[in-house]
């Protein structure tokens, strides 16, 4: 997960400005006084002898890591509102034999955790078994938020993860962006606009899909409205997105 | 260096080179290697290290430190093959199992397998140097020993998948198999999808349809996907996104194949009954997981769905009175081998015609090390350096052995001309021939080992 994008988006633009090239000649240095010795003027870096032609190297040192698979299942657990694991294991299976989860230990060897009983290191790279585990657990989180969050008139405080104002029948991207931006805080950590892709537009097509194909004549009998499975979608691709699983 | 010393040390120097060309040959000569996009592989760990005295490397005499199987300490009565020999005046040990026109003789666990000897190719005596159940589980599956914990090199399953099943929908399933991916020369397709059991993928497979669907999920897999190619092409090191676009386009593809079946360990049961014994009271129980995955193999073989499986069956790690089972453990293990080949024979190669999967299907049974030949003050036997192996496969020599124990202390003996001289084959030159077989440069992936040239089918 890269929670600390947004941190290091500020970064840069700092650094950015650090690097600018001046526009105008650097200021006349204020006159000493008595009150004490001059503030150093900031200047730009290439303005330094010897820093002309030096380029800055802010160029991340190491690749994406995959996030540990107790870091994953912490965040899953704060996702779900801070329940204790067995509580989030008894909410996910739900009594409605939706069959969205079965039981921690089923998952734990698929998601890159050690056994030590049978000598089994810990996983600590992606595999494609382990991105369908991100998504059988992210489809269990999601639907369930969706039922608690969207269905009833839980205030708005108290939603955990569908934390907006309700859904207008027909969405614009306008009226999508805010509240997808509230889901990628959540999941992701930093503004939507921030996000290196064109992300908001395309999560707004997977929703205006979902929602066309439920409303579609014949399509499959759901439990969800239209625009409760469209945002289901939207928040199935924001946990497992690879940005989530990875630092 | 003096001059004499010089031309003793150049001498030397052109003996090992001689020597090692005469054991390294060039790829280019091995005798048409199989093609492995139609081939499939089944690795499998005998965890906690077998008695090999029991087995592939059998002894019946007291001799040096050897103390052989005996019915004090086994429960003979338990395998079908043991014949009562004299060892002393209350125990008995057991007559050698060679059936008629096999050059490979076996112990009394051989079971079933024994029958099929014209299919079996025996690796006895390889120097494992260590002792260490974590250390010669890595040491026997990637050919180094452990550093730091971790293994240096990937291990021989992820190589095959790396070469051979990049392209198959799952290029390599392991199931407690001591799995390792390492190094930069691999695809990310090629990971060991690690499980604790077949059923366990089914599960992590398994959708639910009451409220979003297939089609809306699969939207959302190709959004993903999407995003890590447009994320890799902005990264200064773009491995990771581009491996995690890569498996995305895996998981859409599992989960567009109707897979339940198999990945489901009942449902595999009811499929292959003489594979997997259900029957209350069935005679082998100790390894039903094991059996679950042979046939998890099979039938995914069969649906050409998956180019490698690794599993681990044990344990055989009997240092005390559970030695008396060592012998129905391994009996067991070889009833497991020899119903997989016969189901193998059995059943029809997925893309070639007229071809059966037996013919294209390589197994290699492996374990850290073996047992001691001294029996323990708990009778059981310990931890020894010493190790077999056992290859099932039409690109090896079979009915044959290679290499041996020295009779009277069960320590490797040179079975061959190295580059480095005489010496014992170790775990690296066993995985290096398994890769030379398939036409596969180990020095691509391994630092050690050599192909061994009297192993492979001329």
């Amino acid at each position: 997960m890269i929670r600390c994008t947004f941190a290091l988006a500020a970064l840069t633009l700092a650094l950015g400005a650090c690097d600018a090239a001046p526009s105008t000649a650097p200021a006349p240095a204020p006159t000493p006084t008595d009150a004490g010795p001059a503030p150093v003027q900031a200047v730009p870096v290439t303005s330094i002898p010897g820093h002309e032609t030096l380029t800055q190297d802010a160029t991340r040192k190491e690749g994406p890591r995959l996030m540990p698979a107790e870091t994953y299942i912490r965040s899953y657990l704060a996702l779900f509102g801070n329940l204790a694991p067995l509580e989030v294991q008894t909410r996910a299976r739900g009594a409605d034999g939706s069959a969205l989860f079965d039981a921690w230990n089923d998952y734990l060897a698929a998601l890159g955790l050690p056994d030590y009983r049978v000598d089994q290191p810990r996983g600590n790279q992606t595999n494609a078994l382990m991105m369908a585990t991100f998504e059988r657990l992210g489809v269990a989180l999601c639907d369930r938020a969706v039922e608690r969050d969207l269905r009833g008139t839980l205030p708005l405080a108290q939603r955990v993860v569908f934390a907006f104002d309700g859904t207008p029948a027909n969405l614009t991207e306008t009226d999508f962006a805010p509240r997808f931006d509230v889901l990628h805080r959540t999941f992701l950590a930093y503004p939507a606009r921030l996000a290196q892709t064109d992300r908001t537009r395309r999560f707004f097509a997977l929703y205006q899909g979902t929602v066309a194909r439920h409303r579609a004549t014949g399509a499959p009998a759901s439990r969800f409205t239209p625009e409760q499975a469209g945002w289901a979608t939207v928040c199935y691709g924001l946990l497992r997105h690879p940005e989530f699983h990875a630092y | 260096m003096t001059d004499t010393s010089r031309r003793r040390f150049l001498k030397v120097l052109a003996g090992a080179t001689a020597a090692g060309a005469a054991t390294q040959f060039p790829l280019e000569a091995l005798a048409d290697p199989p093609d492995g996009a139609n081939e499939f592989f089944v690795f499998i760990h005998a965890a906690g290290a077998w008695d090999v005295m029991l087995g592939l490397d059998p002894r019946n005499e007291r001799r040096g430190l050897i103390e052989p199987p005996n019915t004090d300490v086994l429960d003979a009565a338990s395998l079908d093959q043991w014949t009562d020999a004299p060892l002393d005046a209350d125990s008995q040990t057991f007559r050698p199992v060679r059936p008629s026109g096999s050059n490979i003789t076996f112990g009394p666990a051989i079971g079933e397998l024994a029958a099929l000897y014209d299919r079996l190719t025996v690796v006895n005596g390889i120097a494992v140097n260590t002792v260490s159940h974590p250390d010669g589980t890595v040491f026997a599956a990637t050919g180094r020993h452990l550093a730091g914990g971790r293994s240096p090199e990937s291990s021989i399953d992820t190589l095959i998948a790396n070469e051979f099943g990049r392209e198959a929908l799952f290029p390599l399933i392991s199931m407690n198999f001591p799995s390792w991916f390492v190094g930069p020369n691999l695809d990310r397709r090629a990971m060991p999808l690690r499980t604790g059991s077949v059923d366990t993928v089914g599960r992590s497979l398994n959708r639910s349809e009451l409220f979003t669907s297939a089609a809306d999920r699969d939207a959302v897999t190709a959004l993903l996907t999407r995003e890590a190619r447009d994320l890799a092409a902005r990264q200064q090191y773009p491995d990771v996104f581009n491996g995690m676009g890569l498996q995305y386009e895996g998981l859409r593809r599992m989960l567009q194949s109707n897979l339940r079946a198999v990945f489901d360990g009942a449902a595999l049961a009811s499929l292959y009954p003489t594979l997997v014994p259900t029957a209350a009271g069935a005679r082998y129980r100790f390894f039903q997981s094991g059996a679950v995955n042979a046939a998890f193999a099979v039938e995914a073989m069969k649906r050409n769905v998956m180019r490698c499986v690794s599993f681990s069956i044990g344990s055989f790690d009997t240092h005390n009175t559970n030695y008396r089972n060592q012998g129905a453990l391994q009996q067991e293990l070889f009833a497991i081998l020899a119903r997989l080949v016969r189901t193998l024979d059995a059943t029809p190669h997925p893309t070639l015609t007229g071809e059966r999967l037996a013919a294209h299907t390589h197994v290699l049974v492996v374990s850290e090390f073996c047992r001691t030949p001294q029996i323990n003050l708990s009778g059981g036997r310990d931890h020894y350096p010493n190790g077999s192996a056992l290859i099932i496969s039409p690109a090896f020599r079979s009915n044959f052995v290679y290499g041996s124990s020295d009779p009277d202390q069960l320590l490797p003996r040179p079975s061959g001309m190295f580059s480095d001289g005489m010496r014992a084959i170790a775990p690296p030159d066993l995985l290096a021939t398994f890769l030379g077989a398939f036409g596969v440069d180990p020095r691509r992936y391994m630092r050690d080992g050599e192909i061994v040239r009297p192993l492979l089918r001329a």
